[in-house]
């Protein structure tokens, strides 16, 4: 069996790679030991507590989160993945813009120590993305939230902020709801929807 | 034309006669054996004595695993649902509530039903009650457990009906069943008097056959005592000896199994779960010492090793090994304490039909406390992230690599696994 592999994938938009890697190198090592990228926390190790989740971007079947610690290059060779560095916007300048996650986060004072917060940015992103696929009525929205964000530990918070920031993220953007902002709920009554 | 309708009149006139017969041998009444105390008259430390047995049958039965309130608050209350391939059976009422459970029964009514699937009235039981095992209970263990159930808390929670398809929802029709596939009731004497106590525990009480024999088409046990049976969506394995050796097992391993839900060749999971914190859990180890011994009339000399690899691995469920299993159970499969399994002894990845592989892989298990202390955290489901194909990479890879398997999984099983799955 191969003890090497050649590895290449997007990462932040971009190409990485060919590169001779341990074929059974974790992501969150590749990511902190090879790339530099050092915003993917590592805490556990052992697929717990989501501190290190970033996202697959699948071609099919959307984005997806997976715990850097224990997933492996070999499974995100050839894919595309963003990690926290990859999250913010630019400007017009090309200076950062925080996401909308992340500015909700800001505003709700969400974090303390923020150790847990790349893995709940991450995780945030990829329900509000799953949403603009799925759209689910505002009613279910607590729930959504509590299912996807559930396995992120925080030993400072208490959660509560991390829950309304996103949660007012959801509510408040056109197209996540099906009854929500953007949707025109007298016209689709009228249209007998 | 007039000769065929005769004979069809003569067939059917004997059909009925037959019928008749069947149902007039099975519903008649069948003698029992007399109570073995006089209730009226025992002293309070035979009562407490027998109340204490009466607690120890109701978990070797595991009277929960059926009868349990899925809603939490009542072992007893009833509610749980069973699937089978006729609809969905649900565990009644066992407290003693006497609108709604078994408050108004006598001790002779209790080993009627334990014993041979009849309710008072003459109402037949669904076999989804594994009379066709308890049948052999003694009529002291009945007692006791009557005694037992009268002493815990009545709940007055009503029974929910079964959802079962046509004609299995006749149950009158049961009487049939009965008559061709219930044993009389035959107060347990051991065969092997060697071990009385492990017989009595895996054959009668504990029913294990219930789930690990194979079923005929009538639904009835066959005679291949415990040689496996996919039940429920998941496959109970084979517990005779010669399998139990070919897959690692010793005696030693299996009473710790049975004791904390975990050994080196597995956890406990799908409805097994259940049975440990009902059930085994609670039995001292001379009962589990039994058991194992009766399962396993020798025990094996060999020391528990990893085998050699049953054929070519693939790079390509390597690669998937690597990338989503081994970052928690190890490249070399020897897993972590309270974490993450051993791979590289675990008898899921042996077993013939790779249904609880692709399930538990596909599903994930759930973060659980087990027993005495021993606990495992979750384990994620895969099933969004793997097509069909990747699945039978992974699944082929992991039995031929530590299973000794060296078929090749193919999609098409993988998807038939997670049918039957729901
Ligand atoms: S560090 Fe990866 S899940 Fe905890
Ligand atoms: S903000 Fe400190 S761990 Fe979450």
């Amino acid at each position: 069996m191969a003890e090497r592999i050649s590895f290449s994938a997007t990462i932040n938009g971009q190409k990485i790679g060919p590169m001779d890697l341990p074929q059974d190198l974790m992501m969150v090592e590749l990511l902190q030991e090879y790339l530099n990228l050092t915003g993917t926390r590592l805490s556990c190790g052992q697929g717990v507590c989501s501190a290190c989740t970033i996202i697959i971007d699948d071609p099919d079947k959307g984005s997806y989160t997976v715990p850097a610690c224990v997933t492996g290059v070999t499974w995100v060779n050839g894919r595309t993945v963003r990690t926290i560095e990859g999250i913010a916007g630019r400007d017009d300048q090309g200076n950062p813009v925080p996401s909308p996650i992340q500015m909700a986060f800001l505003e709700h004072f969400a974090f303390q120590c923020s150790y847990c917060t790349p893995g709940f940015v991450n995780g945030a992103t990829a329900l509000i993305e799953r949403l603009q696929r799925q759209p689910i009525p505002s009613d279910q929205v607590e729930a959504a939230v509590l299912e996807a964000l559930d396995r992120h530990i925080c030993r400072c918070t208490g959660y509560v902020r991390y829950y309304e920031a996103v949660r007012d993220v959801i509510l408040s953007t056109p197209g996540l709801t099906t009854d929500g902002p953007g949707t025109d709920v007298t016209a689709m009554q009228e249209a007998g929807q | 034309m007039i000769t065929a309708l005769r004979i069809l009149g003569v067939l059917v006139l004997l059909g009925i006669i037959a019928s008749g017969l069947l149902f007039w041998t099975s519903s008649r009444d069948v003698q029992i054996p007399p109570a073995s105390v006089d209730f009226a008259s025992l002293s309070p430390s035979e009562h407490d004595r027998l109340v204490e047995r009466g607690e120890w049958v109701a978990h070797a039965a595991d009277c929960a695993a059926c009868h349990t309130d899925p809603s939490g608050g009542s072992d007893l209350a009833g509610g749980l649902p069973m699937v089978t391939p006729m609809g969905a059976i649900y565990g009644t009422n066992i407290t003693p509530s006497r609108t709604y459970g078994i408050g108004e029964w006598d001790a002779d009514d209790l080993y009627r039903a334990v014993a041979m699937g009849i309710a008072p009235g003459g109402r037949n039981l669904y076999p989804a009650m594994p009379y066709p095992s308890y049948h052999r209970i003694t009529r002291e263990d009945s007692d006791a457990l009557y005694l037992w159930l009268m002493q815990q808390p009545p709940v007055d929670k009503p029974n929910r009906r079964n959802d079962l398809i046509f004609p299995f929802n006749l149950r009158p029709a049961v009487t049939f069943w009965n008559a061709l596939f219930r044993p009389d009731p035959e107060p347990f004497v051991a065969r092997d008097p060697q071990n009385a106590q492990g017989e009595y525990l895996v054959d009668v009480l504990g029913h294990c056959g219930e789930c690990h024999t194979p079923r005929n088409l009538a639904y009835a046990l066959t005679d291949d005592h415990l040689a496996g049976n996919v039940i429920e969506g998941a496959y109970a394995p084979d517990l005779r000896a010669d399998a139990l050796v070919r897959r690692g097992w010793n005696r030693d391993d299996l009473s710790q199994f049975l004791h904390r839900g975990l050994s080196p060749q597995g956890v406990m999971t799908f409805r097994m779960f259940p049975v440990l914190s009902h059930s085994t859990s609670h039995l001292s180890f001379d009962d589990l010492d039994a058991i194992s011994a009766y399962l396993m009339p020798q025990q094996p000399e060999t020391e528990l090793l990893a085998r050699p690899p049953a054929g070519a691995l693939s790079a390509e469920g390597h690669a998937l090994y690597t990338g989503l299993c081994a970052g928690c159970h190890g490249e070399d499969g020897r897993g972590q304490p309270h974490s993450s399994v051993r791979l590289d002894v675990n008898t899921t990845a042996m077993f013939d039909n790779p249904i609880n592989l692709v399930r538990v892989i596909a599903e994930g298990i759930p973060e659980r406390d087990l027993a005495h202390g021993e606990r495992m955290q979750a384990m994620p489901a895969f099933g969004d992230m793997l097509s069909d194909t990747e699945m039978a990479e992974l699944v082929t890879y992991l039995r031929k690599r530590w299973g000794g398997q060296s078929a090749e999984v193919s999609a098409a099983q993988v998807a038939d696994a997670l049918k039957q799955a729901h």
